[in-house]
């Protein structure tokens, strides 16, 4: 590949490296994934680290995103602003923690903040309804989704406060070899 | 995170990193659960607070340690390019993704599966092919035979005067320089096999292990609805159908749990237990006689194939076409019996689909040992006490038939169970549907395929090159007929602990058996007298024991006497070796269950 690219310097090269999962070939391709989403907002040029912000509707549009059901969720994790708008470090961040290479327990960590939908620090009741229904498309009634949440936090919940904190979730990911 | 804690833990942290050496401080900063801009100020800063450190002491850093670091960086770096080459290798990455994305990752594991097998094979051609074909080029004889078209399906003919088979390999000591340093045929052919068979071992052991480790210990206490809400949702999946399909899927599958648990208290009537007991002693007396009426079909025809060997002549054209029957007749009652095991299974109609599974995959592992245990006898008890000239190369020509037919099928059988079910599911027949990939069938003949593989490689060295290329072709073929034909599976597989059951069952009936079978062969069978390396000697391990009364006479390698004779021959020190094993895995055993009861105390405490 050689040292031909002019988008970044090699210093800010280096510290993309340093922080995310991603090799240099890798880093340029994500680059160029995010300035196809839209090429006259986004400058070839980072090497004076630009400003620029791509708005939440370009990002869930992405192929990767567009179906799965978390995809709101998970731009507003990951974008500074909590809205879903999402700057290119945002975007190197949030494919990095979502790449096989990351190690579970930063993936459990997002999963967490995923799942917490009224950003408190604890997935409560209603985070699980809202998890639910997002996962089953509305396929159960109310009642069913109200009877499954009590069984998972009843299930959890370690220190029985009738809520998930981060302990008890991370505590179950590391044990269910099946999360992905 | 670094929010709460406040600047002096920044200062602490930022020290912490600058102690580790770099990969490990690289390692550090990536796993940390910061946003990007954080992480780049803590690098900086710790990239400051080093070089500050080094200015300090770089008084003390002699030449020589400024030179390690300096080629420890730019090592660092050539690796790191040396990686993304790496990467172009890998061209089935990109197919493996689209294949999970689209499929989710139980299919996947399949497709895993094959190609760690395909590794396999790569291994072991390539170490066979190194030291014990090579150096047989160098000194092979000539070959009269004529080379008809035929001989691809039958192996026999031209292929008997080739490298493809044991019979041709010579038991001379190889020199082609006057004085100059030699090569000893029989000493490379059972070391070669034998360290490949230690290192397959070890491979397979620490595969099984890493893979028991992560999926099986911990799942015992979390295996209830929290994990199957919270942690199935399959993140790889990106097609939008088969997000749909999973989100059905998972939803039907939480209203049936519901469902469980308001009718968990069932009480069967007598009358109807003692049925339901009668039922499944009758479908396993069905599923165990139709294995045994199985395998002696397999010894009719095997024992009616050797007649036509010793008798026959050799290049009748119908003669070689006979040849073919028993490897198309295994590989049929292998393809046919499983539907039988199968609609079996769904009239008994056990409690949980989950244990119709496994019980189905029970008979078919069955069924399949028993006909590769009936060839086994065959071949060593029938074949080798037989009059042929050359009952090793026999064997090889054997193995080649059954690997080749069954390659054949497998390929059909892609073409049947998917293309045409398809068209059928799709025009005639609507309500069938797509067919699903059968994850289970498919993996049982991968296994089957290997296990005939690895009894292969004493009797025709170049066999797993065969398989490589055969298995490269499966994946292929299954690839397309999967993307082409069939939808995303109905049924949640817990794909790590299928992962982890697939290399289990390659390691315990096959990989044993495997050894156990050659064994037998090196250790109490007598080699053919006039072809083979191992000719005229009492048995095939002979060749070492002579090796080593040859080396008595040298004092130079008087340690290597020693060590055969006080610790591979003596029984005394077998038996120390498993005491100690065993010692040692109680144990372990006795401080897992002690930490056990610890977490149960501790969770205790927490909740209260």
């Amino acid at each position: 590949m050689g040292n031909k690219q002019t988008i970044f310097t090699p210093e800010q090269l280096d510290a993309y490296q340093d922080c995310t999962f991603f090799t240099r070939k890798e880093i340029l391709r994500l680059f160029y994934r995010y300035r196809d989403l839209a090429p006259q907002l986004v400058p070839l040029d980072y090497t004076d680290k630009p400003e620029v912000t791509l708005p939440y509707e370009l990002i869930g549009s992405m192929p990767e995103l567009k179906d799965n059901p978390f995809r709101q969720r998970i731009a507003e994790v990951f974008s500074q602003d909590g809205d879903g708008n999402m700057t290119l470090d945002d975007f190197l961040d949030m494919f990095s923690v979502l790449s096989e290479m990351a190690p579970r327990d930063l993936k459990a960590y997002y999963a967490f903040k995923i799942y917490d939908f009224n950003n408190d620090d604890y997935i409560c009741k209603s985070d699980l309804e809202k998890t639910v229904n997002k996962l089953t498309r509305n396929e159960l009634t109310p009642e069913e989704v109200s009877l499954v949440c009590e069984k998972v936090i009843y299930e959890a919940d370690a220190d029985n406060d009738g809520k998930l904190s981060l302990e008890d979730f991370q505590h179950m990911i590391v044990r269910a070899p099946d999360f992905l | 995170y670094l929010i709460f804690h406040g600047f002096y833990a920044e200062e602490k942290l930022i020290e912490n990193l600058a102690s580790m050496s770099t990969s490990e401080r690289i390692k550090e900063i990536q796993k940390m659960p910061e946003t990007m801009k954080i992480k780049r100020e803590i690098r900086n800063k710790v990239l400051k607070e080093i070089r500050k450190q080094s200015r300090h002491h770089r008084a003390q850093l002699s030449c020589c340690t400024q030179c390690l670091q300096g080629t420890a960086v730019s090592f660092r770096r050539f690796r790191n390019s040396l990686s993304e080459y790496f990467d172009l290798l890998q061209f089935w990455h990109k197919t493996l993704k689209i294949i999970g994305a689209e499929f989710g990752t139980s299919v996947l594991s399949y497709f895993i599966f094959l190609k760690w097998l395909l590794n396999f094979n790569i291994f072991s051609f390539l170490v066979n092919f190194s030291f014990i074909t090579i150096p047989q080029f160098l000194a092979a004889e000539p070959n009269n035979l004529s080379f008809t078209g035929l001989e691809l399906f039958t192996g026999a003919g031209y292929f008997q005067q080739t490298v493809l088979y044991y019979g041709f390999y010579t038991n001379a000591t190889i020199s082609k320089i006057k004085n100059g340093p030699s090569y000893n045929m029989q000493l490379a052919y059972i070391f070669t096999v034998g360290i490949y068979f230690v290192i397959c071992f070890l491979i397979l052991v620490f595969s099984m292990a890493k893979s028991f480790c992560r999926n099986f210990l911990n799942t015992q206490t979390y295996t209830g609805n929290a994990s199957k809400l919270l942690c199935t949702w399959d993140f790889n999946i990106t097609n939008q159908k088969a997000v749909k399909l999973k989100q059905k899927n998972l939803g039907t599958q939480i209203k049936e749990d519901l469902i469980e648990v308001n009718r968990e208290v069932l009480n069967f009537s007598v009358t109807e237990r003692v049925v339901h007991i009668v039922i499944h002693l009758v479908s396993w007396l069905a599923s165990l006689g139709t294995a045994v009426a199985a395998c002696a079909a397999v010894y009719f025809l095997s024992v009616n194939n050797l007649k036509l060997f010793v008798k026959g002549h050799k290049n009748d054209l119908e003669n070689q076409a006979a040849m073919l029957v028993l490897p198309i007749v295994t590989s049929l009652l292998n393809a046919f019996i499983p539907f039988f095991y199968s609609w079996l299974g769904r009239m008994e109609r056990l409690q949980t689909p989950g244990h119709q599974i496994y019980v189905t995959i029970t008979r078919n592992i069955i069924l399949k040992i028993s006909i590769v245990g009936i060839l086994c006898y065959y071949w060593l008890d029938i074949v080798a006490a037989s009059e042929s000239q050359c009952w090793e190369t026999l064997v090889g020509q054997d193995i080649y038939r059954l690997v080749l037919v069954d390659f054949i099928f497998c390929l059909l059988g892609s073409l049947f169970g998917e293309f045409l079910r398809r068209i059928i599911g799709t025009t005639v027949c609507v309500n069938l549907g797509l067919p699903e990939f059968d994850i289970g069938r498919n993996v049982l003949d991968l296994i089957y395929a290997q296990t005939l593989t690895w009894i292969g490689i004493l009797f025709s060295p170049v066999l797993p090159g065969i398989q490589t290329i055969s298995f490269s072709i499966v994946l292929f073929v299954k690839k397309v007929s999967l993307m082409t034909n069939c939808q995303p599976p109905r049924k949640v597989w817990r794909t790590a602990q299928m992962t982890t059951s697939f290399i289990f069952l390659l390691f315990f009936p096959s990989f044993l058996g495997v050894l156990c079978v050659i064994g037998v062969t090196v250790w109490r069978l007598k080699p053919s007298e006039k072809c083979g390396p191992f000719r005229g000697l009492s048995s095939m391990y002979a060749a070492v024991s002579e090796w080593i009364k040859i080396l008595e006479n040298y004092t130079a390698s008087k340690w290597v006497v020693w060590i055969y004779y006080n610790l591979i021959k003596s029984e005394l020190f077998f038996f120390i070796l498993s005491a100690v094993v065993l010692i040692v895995s109680y144990l372990y055993w006795q401080i897992i269950e002690g930490r056990r009861t610890m977490t149960k105390l501790l969770q205790k405490q927490i909740i209260h």
